[in-house]
């Protein structure tokens, strides 16, 4: 990045109260987003009598397990855990394997009616879930994996983005390096996996970490073909059962704690690696 | 090597997508094969369009989704772009920490999303109204009125969302040559000035696409409506992601359901074309 040259262009003009103006900007925006996380985290240390007080009380007088403790009890956390890494885990591989290959096709191999074919993919990129939901649940039905989590995975094993992105990425690897491993005598499929794979490692990395985010958090898909299979639940469907455990404040201790458990592995993840998120969005994003 | 993408894509997708307009001429309940299905012609569409319950609930959940899209893409946008410029600005520091703060709230579940927010919006316990009463407003129902609740359901979108187009916003800036800002000094161009002479109109291709994405992102809205408000009150907050779920999948009523989902996708089609259109006539003015 330009940063340097950028730094004195608009450094060009001084003004000191706009920077002031915008300090207190940046410093409002930043609280302002940062809230409503800041306050789910005080609230699930909150007792139930806390929750409920007119006016409300911002800051815990202890802080306390006790919410927690609960969740674990109301929904069996462990196993809705378990479910969420299952589900994540599974359908990021696939979506790994599924658009390197087909991001090397569409990048490196010229045939009759690719773009085409390429541009259809894409397409669906477009499509909103619910458009596709009702006759998709009948047909995972019919092959016998509703309310199973393979009936959660399956249907998200490939998608359009992924193979937009690695085409993208995989469209700047040098042909040299392809002929010579040909010359070589190694397979096509080898060919993807170890030569082309290692030269896109941040554009994978990026792909893994939206696919795990993405499927960590869905809900839609699960609520509808689970079924109402409470042992399949990931956590984000096992949240909304403890709305229902308790209703009103009686239960925002035990809602907040659920959600700040929920929220965790998708943060964290985010807070390691977002380089690699930013810098994907960028050349994905409008590049493309 | 295109073979499981393409067929994954294929049989999840197109073909959904292909029953999806299919059913919409049949009679057919969810809970039955497809050779169940009845040929009724537009009997499904003359339903939607009639003084049946189902006609008035689907016009209703119709329009409330273009509101509540519309007033996303109207705030989400601005906000995305004076974002955007507050991280990308070296004036003062704090840019890189601002957009980290902006990026999580996207990672973040929306089902937690409007979990925190519906207790955020309690009209006694939640701390909105009190900060509202700081600076002397009156008490707000939120999401307990049928005038306030799909606009609070848009604000918490809002809320989680403008991260990722402000770092989109972002990535176009970094896409206008600094050579650009230097001539429009030159010229005497004052920050404003350069602001409309040469950032807006060089990001017009990333709004393009952020309006697209923003507008696709936002007809999807369906955790608060079907974890809080369960589309009321009043039917104030039915959308259609949640209502043709609802008929398609929980009352069965499979074809009217795919009705709903093929007027959807048209709606779909008409505005991204429009978007476009809008787009393209800026080029030809240049």
């Amino acid at each position: 990045m330009s940063s340097v040259r950028k730094g004195r262009l608009f450094r060009a003009s001084k003004a000191k109260p706009l920077d002031a103006l915008l300090v207190a900007g940046i410093v409002l925006v930043a609280v302002v987003s940062a809230f409503p996380l800041i306050w789910m985290v005080l609230s699930s240390f909150k007792t139930p009598a806390e929750s409920m007080q007119v006016p409300p009380v911002w800051i815990p007088g202890s802080v306390n397990f006790q919410a927690y403790g609960e969740v674990a009890d109301v929904i069996n956390a462990g196993r809705s855990f378990w479910n969420s890494a299952v589900i994540a885990t599974t359908t990021t591989l696939g979506i790994l394997i599924t658009s390197l290959m087909a991001g090397y096709a569409f990048a490196k191999y010229r045939f009759k009616g690719r773009d085409l074919l390429f541009a259809a993919v894409i397409a669906t990129m477009f499509l909103p879930p619910i458009v596709t939901l009702i006759p998709l649940y009948r047909l995972v039905g019919s092959i016998g994996l509703n309310a199973s989590l393979a009936g959660v995975i399956v249907p998200n094993l490939a998608n359009a983005f992924g193979v937009f992105l690695m085409r993208q990425f995989i469209a700047g690897v040098p042909d040299d390096l392809i002929d010579a491993a040909r010359v070589d005598g190694a397979s096509e499929l080898r060919i993807v996996f170890t030569v082309v794979a290692p030269a896109v490692v941040p554009a994978i990395a990026a792909l893994a970490l939206f696919a795990f985010v993405y499927h960590w958090n869905t809900y839609l898909w699960p609520l509808t073909v689970l079924q109402g299979q409470v042992d399949n639940y990931p956590i984000v469907l096992s949240l909304s059962r403890l709305l229902s455990y308790n209703r009103g404040a009686m239960n925002t201790g035990l809602v907040m704690a659920g959600a700040t458990m929920a929220v965790l592995p998708p943060l964290v993840m985010f807070l390691l690696l977002q380089r690699f998120f930013v810098d994907s969005i960028v050349s994905s994003g409008v590049k493309g | 090597m295109l073979a499981p993408a393409v067929s994954l894509v294929g049989v999840f997708i197109f073909l959904p997508m292909l029953l999806t307009i299919w059913l919409s001429f049949q009679a057919w309940s969810t809970q039955t094969g497809f050779g169940s299905a009845r040929f009724v012609g537009l009997q499904n569409y003359t339903d939607l369009l009639s003084q049946l319950s189902v006609g008035r609930d689907f016009r209703q959940a119709f329009w409330n989704t273009a509101f509540y899209t519309g007033l996303s893409v109207i705030v989400i946008l601005p906000l995305s772009v004076a974002l955007g410029l507050m991280v990308y600005q070296t004036r003062v520091a704090g840019g890189h920490v601002l957009r980290t703060i902006l990026f999580s709230t996207y990672m973040v579940p929306m089902i937690a999303v409007a979990l925190v927010w519906s207790k955020l919006y309690s009209p006694n316990e939640g701390p909105l109204n009190q900060i509202l009463g700081w600076f002397g407003f009156d008490r707000q129902l939120w999401l307990s009125s049928p005038d306030t609740a799909l606009a609070s359901i848009v604000l918490l979108n809002v809320w989680q969302q403008v991260g990722y187009f402000t770092v989109l916003v972002i990535a176009g800036l970094t896409q206008i040559p600094t050579s650009l800002y230097e001539a429009a000094r030159i010229d005497g161009a004052n920050p404003v000035q350069s602001f409309f002479g040469v950032t807006l109109p060089l990001l017009r291709r990333t709004l393009l696409f952020s309006a697209v994405i923003a507008v696709i992102n936002a007809v999807q809205v369906f955790e608060p409506v079907a974890l809080i408000t369960q589309g009321g009150p009043a039917n104030s907050t039915n959308v259609l992601t949640y209502y043709i779920r609802r008929v398609g999948i929980e009352r069965a009523q499979g074809g009217l359901g795919s009705a709903m989902a093929v007027m959807l996708m048209l709606a779909l089609i008409v505005v991204i074309v429009a978007l476009f259109a809008f787009a393209r006539r800026g080029d030809d003015d240049k």
